[in-house]
């Protein structure tokens, strides 16, 4: 084993790590919620302007279908925020 | 106001010479809703028949081809003349004779010379797509043909080819293969045709054409300019005489369409040789004039009944029933579908709830502003009735997002944020850290309180409408269902109550204990779950699944403030990149360097501003639709309703 040297471990870096932690989770809380959220969402979205193109009364509905999924990625924002601060 | 239009169900019989007239009565009231008659020998209606059309319905439908036939050649559409002064149904029957048949001949030999000229340019095009790979060989047209020991071959290879028999040959190189031309004794057509075969040669046949090829080119690009000019005559003509003649063809189309209706609704009739009855309804307090009408309009020679039995296959047909400033919600509601005629309107709610939440998540003064402007600019523009209401509710929503600016005390994004104006002390503060002026922190967790809160009261409120629709119905197991739940909801909550202290919530920890180490706020709270869920399973076992569905909902309601808050985000980030980066250091010093960042910041600033406009504008709207549909109508509506199409027109370029 080669001997790196020691390093001494103060609070105030491991409180910058916290922070750090906490900036990662918040991120990664948003951003697979993203991914799954725009997953869910393009299928429906690709079927809803099909509808739209055989029949134009549908687009409300279809539009309103589209962003169903959207509460995926909320629930992840809330919670990402809730680490947050 | 919450229930659709009363209506009552009408039979009206009469002897077929009173037709005519009663059914321009009906068509002139526009209040009956016609009840189609099908031919499936119902009891007490042996023998009878659909009825014929009346006479002159041949012919004033042969009139009305025309008159769109004529529409459809202008490109006209009735919107376009939103504005005309009305003429008199009379005057335009008089004018239809008279120059209906001159204005279609007029426009019938315009639009036929109109194709032969597309045609013949058509043609044209064709002979010189012919033409020009001939144009890089030097040899006149005529003398490809008529020869008799010898033959002429043109094609387009890709490369020149080397050709061992004696022949005269030709080859202009182009972009997608050249053209050759061989000219070769008849005795050696088989050695020649194997080697192009084997060349990839692709043989063309030769224009039968006499002079030079860039002459004869001209010829047709000459012909062809002509050609075209005469196009832009005809069309500059047939829009002439749309100039002239446009608005009297709406009101024509509009007549004959009227009287087209009226000629032909006796195939909705159920008749005999000598009778027809007219099956339908009418709200309710219409009935009387209509009444009145008809028999002053058949001398009292009519019968007109009010009938009570309510049908199973006949549900009445729906109208709302709403004021003036909810109508324009029935746009959205009938976007899901129209309501059931026994089932409470949600018009109302929604017309209130839906702008509200779009205040809540939109929540800027400036993006407001803008969207209002938007919204009563708009008006003049895109015409229609569907586009008006959808005018209307973003007005109405706008005006609710500056009022929550107001409360979110926010300007662009900006408090004081970058732009260092300080507006007034937020009541509930949106902003964030982003900036250096920046000094308000964004109260999260009472955002999502209040957010939660909004979906507790709505979600209470729908399981009691569902609970009023069911009690009409006394299907009494479903309503005690419902209240079970509301019962479920509120005793989850008084136990977290009972808790934990929660900001914006009751804090009912404090209270004594009683038993268990729940206090008495606990103890409801546990009654109530009981008490709830014994009153879900005896209306149905399968429910007990949707429990955490009172979590997933409330909490959905937390959408209100997470987006509201990414639009904030979003908004301060551009006032920090447009102000802070690009234009605040170059106002320091001013250099020409400066200058250039300076007018790139304000664009950055217009650009971005404009675009979390449309975001907050498409976000909010849909966010908060879908709060209405899914969270909210659920609970209670089950639509489906028919939607009420009363016989007659509302008449927008006559009168009679």
């Amino acid at each position: 084993m080669v001997d790196l040297g020691t390093a001494i471990l103060t609070i105030e870096m491991v409180e910058a790590s916290q922070e750090g932690m906490k900036a990662i989770a918040a991120a990664l809380a948003v951003g697979i919620t993203g991914l799954a959220s725009a997953w869910a969402e393009s299928s429906i979205g690709s079927a809803a302007v099909g509808a739209t193109a055989e029949n134009k009364d549908v687009f409300g509905m279809a539009l309103l279908l589209t962003v169903i999924p959207e509460t995926i990625v909320i629930f992840g924002l809330v919670v990402s925020l809730l680490i947050l601060f | 106001m919450l229930q659709p239009k009363t209506m009552t169900r009408l039979l009206i019989v009469g002897s077929k010479e009173q037709m005519p007239s009663a059914v321009t009565e009906l068509y002139r009231h526009h209040v009956f809703h016609i009840t189609d008659y099908t031919d499936q020998g119902k009891e007490g209606y042996e023998g009878f028949r659909i009825g014929q059309p009346m006479e002159g319905a041949t012919e004033l439908s042969t009139d009305l081809i025309k008159i769109r036939s004529i529409e459809n050649t202008f490109g006209l559409s009735p919107d376009d003349y939103f504005d005309a002064k009305k003429r008199s149904a009379h005057s335009i029957k008089e004018t239809i004779e008279r120059d209906l048949p001159v204005i279609e001949q007029e426009v019938s030999n315009l639009t036929a010379q109109r194709s032969a000229a597309e045609a013949r340019i058509r043609v044209n095009e064709q002979r010189i797509a012919e033409l020009s790979p001939f144009s890089g060989i030097p040899l006149e047209l005529g003398l490809y043909r008529g020869y008799e020991t010898v033959s002429v071959i043109a094609g387009k290879a890709p490369r020149d080819i080397e050709i061992p028999v004696s022949h005269e040959k030709f080859y202009a190189p182009g972009k997608s293969g050249g053209t050759m031309v061989i000219i070769f004794k008849n005795e050696d057509r088989a050695t020649i045709d194997q080697i192009l075969s084997e060349a990839q040669f692709r043989p063309i046949p030769v224009p039968q054409e006499d002079g030079s090829v860039r002459q004869r080119i001209d010829h047709f690009e000459s012909e062809i300019s002509s050609l075209k000019t005469l196009l832009n005559n005809i069309n500059v003509q047939l829009a002439e005489i749309k100039e002239k003649n446009g608005d009297f063809l709406a009101a024509c189309d509009e007549v004959l369409s009227a009287d087209v209706e009226q000629a032909e609704v006796p195939l909705r009739f159920a008749t005999t040789d000598l009778i027809f009855v007219a099956d339908g309804w009418v709200p309710t307090h219409e009935v009387n004039n209509l009444k009145s009408g008809l028999s002053q309009a058949t001398g009292g020679r009519i019968l007109v009944m009010e009938t009570e039995e309510k049908d199973d296959h006949h549900q009445p047909p729906v109208e709302y029933d709403n004021p003036s400033f909810a109508s324009p919600t029935e746009l959205i509601i009938d976007t899901y579908s129209r309501p059931r005629y026994d089932e409470l309107d949600p018009t109302l709610m929604v017309s209130i709830i839906f702008p509200l939440f779009f205040g809540i998540i939109l929540g800027d003064i400036g993006y407001g502003l803008i969207l209002l402007a938007f919204a009563l600019g708009l008006r003049r523009v895109l015409k229609g009735e569907g586009m008006q209401r959808l005018l209307t509710v973003l007005r109405n929503a706008s005006i609710s997002a500056i009022i929550f600016g107001v409360f979110y005390a926010e300007i662009f994004g900006a408090h004081p944020g970058a732009l260092n104006i300080h507006l007034w002390d937020p009541i509930v503060s949106r902003h964030l850290l982003i900036g250096s002026h920046a000094y308000y922190q964004a109260d999260i967790a009472l955002l999502l309180v209040f957010s939660v809160w909004f979906g507790i009261f709505q979600i209470t409120l729908g399981r009691c409408m569902s609970a009023v629709n069911h009690a009409r119905h006394h299907h009494m197991t479903h309503v005690v269902g419902q209240l079970g739940w509301i019962a479920l909801m509120w005793g989850v909550l008084a136990m977290i109550w009972s808790f934990a202290a929660i900001p914006l919530m009751p804090d009912l920890t404090g209270l004594p204990e009683v038993v268990m180490g729940l206090n008495i706020a606990g103890v409801t709270g546990a009654v109530l779950v009981v008490a709830g869920l014994i009153a879900i399973v005896r209306e149905s076992p399968l429910e007990l699944i949707e429990i955490p569905s009172i979590i997933s909902n409330s909490l959905s309601y937390t959408r209100l403030a997470a987006v509201g808050l990414s639009s904030v985000a979003i908004a301060m980030v551009v006032n920090f990149i447009a102000i802070e980066m690009l234009i605040e250091p170059n106002l320091r010093e001013i250099t020409a360097l400066g200058i250039v960042f300076v007018i790139f910041g304000i664009i950055v600033l217009l650009l971005g501003h404009l675009l979390n406009t449309g975001l907050g504008l498409l976000g909010g709207g849909l966010q908060s639709l879908r709060l209405q549909y899914v969270e909210f109508f659920t609970k209670f509506y089950k639509g489906g309703g028919e939607k009420y199409n009363p016989f007659g027109m509302k008449k927008k370029f006559t009168e009679d």
